[in-house]
């Protein structure tokens, strides 16, 4: 039963983990045209992997990626290749994921950069823990599809979505009631956003902490690691508990031995 | 299952999806079927469709050079095909060949193709064995085609309307 738990955890984390992310790579940039129906596949933008690399270093930063864990000289180098193949899957992923949510061109594009920015800047210095980041990020992403794939397409819908009439109206006088060009996609481009978006959340969720490794680690070493590993997603609050608990239980154990040894 | 094979597996099958992410972007297929036409190209299983450049072949005989295009462009949808881009070129050539003058657009987009042919040939060297074609290697066509694009001082001589379509 431990071994079949074993092989499941290494079949997800060296062949489903890099799957996921390798998906959301390549469906990141994928558009639809919206009169001819073809393919449009665009390559993550610069600022998409600044983006990107603002986010791992916050996934180093939060907990959600434990470096140490992942890379040891204690590793096989079988597990080390393995683990860098799919942290590089998780860069491209977050790179493409963000390219799924960027305008194409124009002032929101880096009216939505900037934001992003601005967002992952500020929580490099913010407290995190695994959990609490996770939660964050799926807020962000889903903030952004909403943002681009329903108020932006509606904005730019060649028919005239309802946003497009409502700004217009708004604002008239101001301006000629338009927010300048920008692409509008087939609609499946949304549903294709949104899957891989949810995909990428998935496999965030997905990615261990410290990976327990079955080369190295013995069964005690695994089990504790597996425990820090599950500390380390405990809020404060939690973790607070769980550490006056075990000095109690801890002191308990401590005034039964000197207990025991006044009495002999 | 084996630690070390899971492993293992997991970094042939992430190279080889990466390699296939890299490429679907490097390519840009733009439907489905583009998509398994490179696939089949990578693989090297890619074949042209016969029925269909025998049928452009027949076009192409009756002078009916837009028409036979279109169908060796079917025929060779990933443009693989040296003979199929070498036939493309020479319907180009003859649909653009004037006795007083050629049309220098149709002559370009000839040139594109038998330049392409030539790039698909083992060693640049194409000779296409039809009897019923008085050009019949492409280094000619791409000199035909070429002197047909450029303007020289023999242009203004009268006696050219008198050459002949090859």
């Amino acid at each position: 039963m431990k071994n079949q738990r074993d092989s499941n955890r290494l079949l997800v984390r060296h062949l489903l983990l890099p799957t996921i992310f390798l998906t959301v790579a390549l469906m990141g940039g994928l558009r639809v045209a919206a009169e001819t129906g073809a393919f449009l596949f665009i390559a993550p933008p610069l600022v998409a992997l600044v983006l990107s690399v603002l986010l791992m270093l916050l996934f180093a930063r939060g907990g959600l990626i434990n470096l140490p864990a992942w890379f040891s000289g204690d590793h096989a180098p079988l597990t080390n290749v393995s683990h860098a193949l799919t942290l590089l899957a998780l860069f491209f992923a977050s790179a493409q994921a963000f390219n799924s949510v960027l305008p194409e061109s124009g002032l929101f594009r880096w009216m939505f950069a900037f934001f992003y920015l601005w967002t992952l800047w500020n929580n490099q210095f913010a407290a995190f823990e695994p959990r609490r980041l996770l939660r964050s990020l799926a807020a962000l992403f889903g903030t952004a599809f909403v943002l681009k794939h329903m108020l932006l397409a509606s904005l730019y819908a060649p028919d005239g979505g309802w946003l497009k009439r409502l700004a217009g109206a708004l604002l008239e006088g101001f301006t000629q009631g338009t927010f300048g060009v920008q692409e509008s996609y087939a609609p499946a481009t949304g549903y294709i956003s949104f899957f891989t978006l949810a995909l990428y959340v998935l496999g965030l969720v997905l990615v261990p902490p410290a990976p327990d490794n079955g080369d190295a680690a013995t069964a005690p070493e695994r089990a504790t690691g597996g425990l820090v590993a599950q500390f380390r997603q405990l809020s404060g609050e939690e973790r607070a508990l769980l550490r006056a608990e075990i000095l109690r239980t801890e002191r308990g154990l401590i005034e039964d031995e000197i207990h025991a040894t006044q009495t002999d | 299952m084996q630690p070390k094979l899971i492993k293992s597996a997991g970094i042939v099958w992430t190279i080889l999806y990466a390699a296939f992410v890299v490429w679907i972007y490097a390519t840009a297929p733009r439907t489905f079927t583009e998509a398994t036409t490179g696939a089949s190209v990578v693989a090297g299983t890619y074949a042209i469709d016969e029925a269909r450049f025998r049928a452009a072949r027949e076009l192409f005989g009756r002078e009916q050079y837009a028409a036979a295009r279109d169908e060796w462009v079917r025929a060779d949808p990933a443009m693989r095909d040296a003979r199929t881009q070498f036939y493309i070129a020479y319907a180009f050539y003859r649909e653009g060949w004037g006795r007083v003058y050629n049309d220098d657009a149709l002559f370009r987009q000839g040139l594109e193709s038998i330049e392409r042919a030539i790039r698909l040939s083992p060693e640049g060297a194409l000779t296409v064995a039809d009897p019923e074609l008085k050009i019949r290697s492409a280094a000619e066509l791409k000199a035909e085609l070429q002197q047909g694009t450029e303007s020289s001082i023999g242009d203004l001589n009268p006696l050219k309307v008198v050459r002949e379509r090859k």
